[in-house]
């Protein structure tokens, strides 16, 4: 089990996906991680996220504008090219303005059997959280309708336990990157949890397992690169992390949507599952787009303690106004603190690595 | 927006009253502080009816912005707001807000708007409301309540959703309590209500006026005259105006004068007007284009249900069409518009300050066009930020409509 296998997962997943569709499975799509991909798998159907491509975006143009994020635009446009023909049903969970608009317009032109928006609440309070139980209850409920089949309680403690264990595996090949030399670079860990938004739990969890029993016995990186923490939403092209640890960066922590963010948070069982997944959804380590936000610049300090952090560097889509507007307060909490900090507006790939890797160069230089 | 609007005299009696409005909420606005009542700051679409029944003044930054835009001070604005750090992809109605706080100016006696003791927001009309709040709760050190929502898109509101919106206006109530001394008066609160109900009502009349061909009443007189509705919902002195607006307009209808002489193309608008440019509402007129229609001044209106108060409040602001409709929804809105109005094009406004609203729009004229064959156009621009406005290439997109509509007379 390489790196390497967790890229091909990805960069495979269309004709992987194709595959299981001609072996009679049901595949739905769903936008970030706020969608209970627990719930979505307990009813049999695998889940899979939608990210960008790298891909030019030609047929979106003409469905929303330009000053929409390229990572919209581009989930847009694939969805427009057919790339995701093989899906049968798309879940989106309120988050940011765009993946509120989102899905009527996929819907609109790209045929999909079944769509469900979850109207998930921002707050963190007990009534919030009734609200999203309740949204939970009628995805239940819609997707029963949907196979024809109920969804038993069994099943989707069964759902959970699977996805508790990615996640903490997830977590414990992170914590690896506290040491001193850390076994696995950002972009290897970049490939590894992107591979899981396309791979069946099962699968992908005896992946982790045997990835992680091979790195302990590993050679370890030299354990001289600046050490750095990498906050954001997603990016799609890999070159950007590339790019910062070729330049003397070592990757040794994140807030990445596509990242911890992802999988920090476990569902702690309980009698009732649709409570305990309301809890963690709820609950989970902030997006930006919720309210109040805080706690997510609060982890970003203790993780750049914890991994002994020595800069961040923020990398930011452009048009993302959740992430823009608290830029100015991320910079200056960082200030406070001692933390040096990189700011880099990107439109889902690193584009020409000039403009980028000079800044970056010359943060590395002053903080060596 | 009253002294510099550029229409020629002020063909409305009624006018002149709202500039006396106007003119008396900045004052006051001015003066408060010295009087030491509470000032909240709120989002458009949050209950503005809590604060007046609770005696805390309102402030409306994104209206505040609409004047600065028209006083041709937005631009300086937002150059010192991305000074500290906001981006200039940022909505220019928060950029406008932020930099005007750090300058200390504004169009009002040279100085701000009065500082918040208290910040209200809502976030289901878009989330950089709640995000540039909680960024005015950091910069002031004041409490924030945001009034969070879980609503659909495109489906019936259900009862839980309305309870959730419902429930945390009762909480808002106690926590201007806490944060005031102010106590809640129920009594008051239902008042308050009434009057914000009669002139939302009163408003929907008066845009009912412009189904009559030629239409009574100009797009500037109505994006004008909105500014009762949304910042005095609630006082006594809105429903006042409205009434007389209404007899004044209902009178033009009576007699058959419209407001603009040579209509000849009935026009919807989609959003938001080009706030440092409404000279865009003349230049149409003089092609014979006039607007007769908009979803951006209703989306104000909206009766509430008084006997069950803090429910009806809430069916009132998520009940909103333009807030929680989905885009099939739009177009169907929009298609009986058509049929009501007499409508022969939409004009939309695509706003680069807005993604949330203008995100669907292309799908809405698409629609449209599909449908009923009726045409639309897109330009696009920022509504209060004029650094990239460009006035020629605006009025050519607007020209080739024009020519469309011509030959489809």
């Amino acid at each position: 089990m390489t790196i390497m296998d967790f890229q091909e997962k990805y960069k495979n997943r269309h004709e992987i996906a194709k595959q299981w569709k001609k072996d009679g499975k049901k595949i739905f799509g769903y936008f970030c991680g706020y969608v209970p991909e627990e719930l979505i798998g307990a009813a049999g159907i695998i889940p899979v996220r939608i990210l960008g491509s790298l891909d030019k975006v030609s047929l979106a143009d003409s469905h929303i504008q330009s000053f929409i994020c390229a990572f919209g635009r581009s989930c847009l446009d694939q969805g427009l090219k057919g790339t995701y023909d093989y899906l049968d049903g798309i879940v989106v969970s309120k988050t940011c303005d765009i993946m509120r608009n989102m899905l009527g317009i996929w819907s609109r032109n790209i045929e999909v059997p079944f769509t469900f928006y979850i109207g998930a609440p921002s707050k963190r309070t007990e009534a919030a959280r009734t609200c999203l139980i309740e949204e939970f209850k009628l995805l239940r409920s819609k997707l029963e309708e949907f196979t024809g089949k109920s969804i038993d309680d069994n099943s989707i403690n069964q759902s959970i336990e699977s996805y508790n264990q990615s996640r903490k595996l997830l977590k414990e090949l992170y914590e690896l990157r506290a040491e001193d030399n850390p076994p696995l670079s950002g972009s290897d860990f970049y490939h590894i949890v992107k591979a899981g938004f396309v791979t069946p739990k099962k699968e992908y969890n005896e992946m982790l397992l045997e990835l992680k029993s091979k790195l302990t016995s590993s050679e370890s990186s030299d354990g001289k690169g600046v050490r750095l923490l990498i906050s954001g939403s997603t990016f799609e092209d890999v070159n950007i992390l590339k790019m910062i640890e070729d330049s003397g960066g070592t990757v040794v922590s994140d807030d990445l949507c596509v990242g911890s963010r992802y999988f920090w948070d476990l569902i702690e069982p309980a009698s009732d599952p649709i409570r305990a997944l309301a809890d963690r959804y709820q609950m989970r380590v902030t997006c930006p787009c919720k309210h109040p936000s805080d706690e997510r610049l609060e982890r970003i300090l203790d993780e750049v303690k914890k991994h002994r952090v020595q800069g961040v560097i923020s990398i930011v889509q452009k048009f993302c106004d959740t992430h823009l507007f608290e830029y100015p307060y991320m910079r200056d909490l960082l200030q406070e603190n001692d933390m040096p900090f990189l700011y880099l507006e990107t439109e889902d790939r690193l584009g020409e690595e000039g403009q980028f890797k000079t800044r970056v160069q010359a943060f590395l230089e002053m903080l060596r | 927006m009253s002294e510099k609007k550029p229409v020629k005299k002020k063909r409305l009696k009624t006018a002149e009253k709202l500039g006396e409005l106007m003119k008396d909420y900045y004052t006051e606005s001015a003066m408060i502080k010295s009087q030491k009542k509470p000032v909240a700051w709120l989002t458009s679409v949050a209950p503005v009816e809590i604060c007046y029944a609770m005696d805390v003044f309102p402030v409306y930054p994104e209206n505040y912005a609409t004047i600065c835009a028209a006083r041709k001070l937005s631009a300086e604005f937002c150059e010192a707001a991305e000074a500290k750090g906001y981006s200039t992809d940022l909505c220019s109605y928060a950029l406008n807000n932020f930099g005007s706080i750090y300058l200390n100016k504004g169009p009002f006696m040279g100085q701000g708007l009065p500082e918040p003791d208290l910040l209200i927001a809502t976030e289901h009309a878009c989330l950089s409301m709640a995000k540039w709040w909680e960024a005015l709760s950091r910069h002031f050190d004041v409490p924030l309540y945001v009034v969070d929502s879980s609503l659909p898109v495109g489906e019936d509101v259900a009862s839980y959703q309305i309870k959730y919106f419902a429930d945390q206006l009762e909480e808002l109530v106690e926590f201007i309590e806490k944060h005031t001394g102010n106590k809640f008066d129920m009594k008051r609160f239902k008042e308050v209500l009434r009057y914000s109900d009669q002139a939302s009502s009163l408003f929907l009349e008066i845009a009912e006026f412009r189904k009559t061909v030629p239409s009574p009443v100009s797009p500037i007189e109505m994006f004008t005259n909105m500014f009762p509705l949304v910042t005095l919902a609630g006082k006594k002195e809105a429903v006042e105006f409205y009434k007389e607006l209404r007899d004044e307009i209902k009178d033009l209808v009576d007699r058959g004068v419209p407001a603009v002489p040579n209509e000849k193309y009935r026009l919807i608008w989609d959003l938001f007007p080009v706030w440092y440019n409404l000279k865009l509402f003349p230049y149409m007129e003089e092609k014979g284009g006039v607007v007769v229609a908009d979803v951006y001044a209703t989306a104000f209106g909206g009766s509430i249900d008084i006997s069950r108060p803090f429910e009806g409040l809430a069916e009132r602001y998520v009940g909103n069409p333009l807030l929680s409709y989905g885009i099939g929804e739009y177009i169907e809105l929009y298609k009986q518009m058509i049929k009501d109005f007499h409508v022969d094009g939409i004009v939309f406004h695509s706003n680069r300050s807005c993604r949330m609203a203008s995100m669907g729009q292309y799908e809405v004229k698409q629609g449209i066009y599909n449908d009923l064959g009726i045409p639309g156009v897109v330009f696009e621009t920022d509504f209060v930020d004029p650094r990239s406005y460009s006035d020629e290439q605006v009025k050519d997109t607007l020209d080739s409509f024009f020519e469309i509509l011509e030959t489809r007379k």
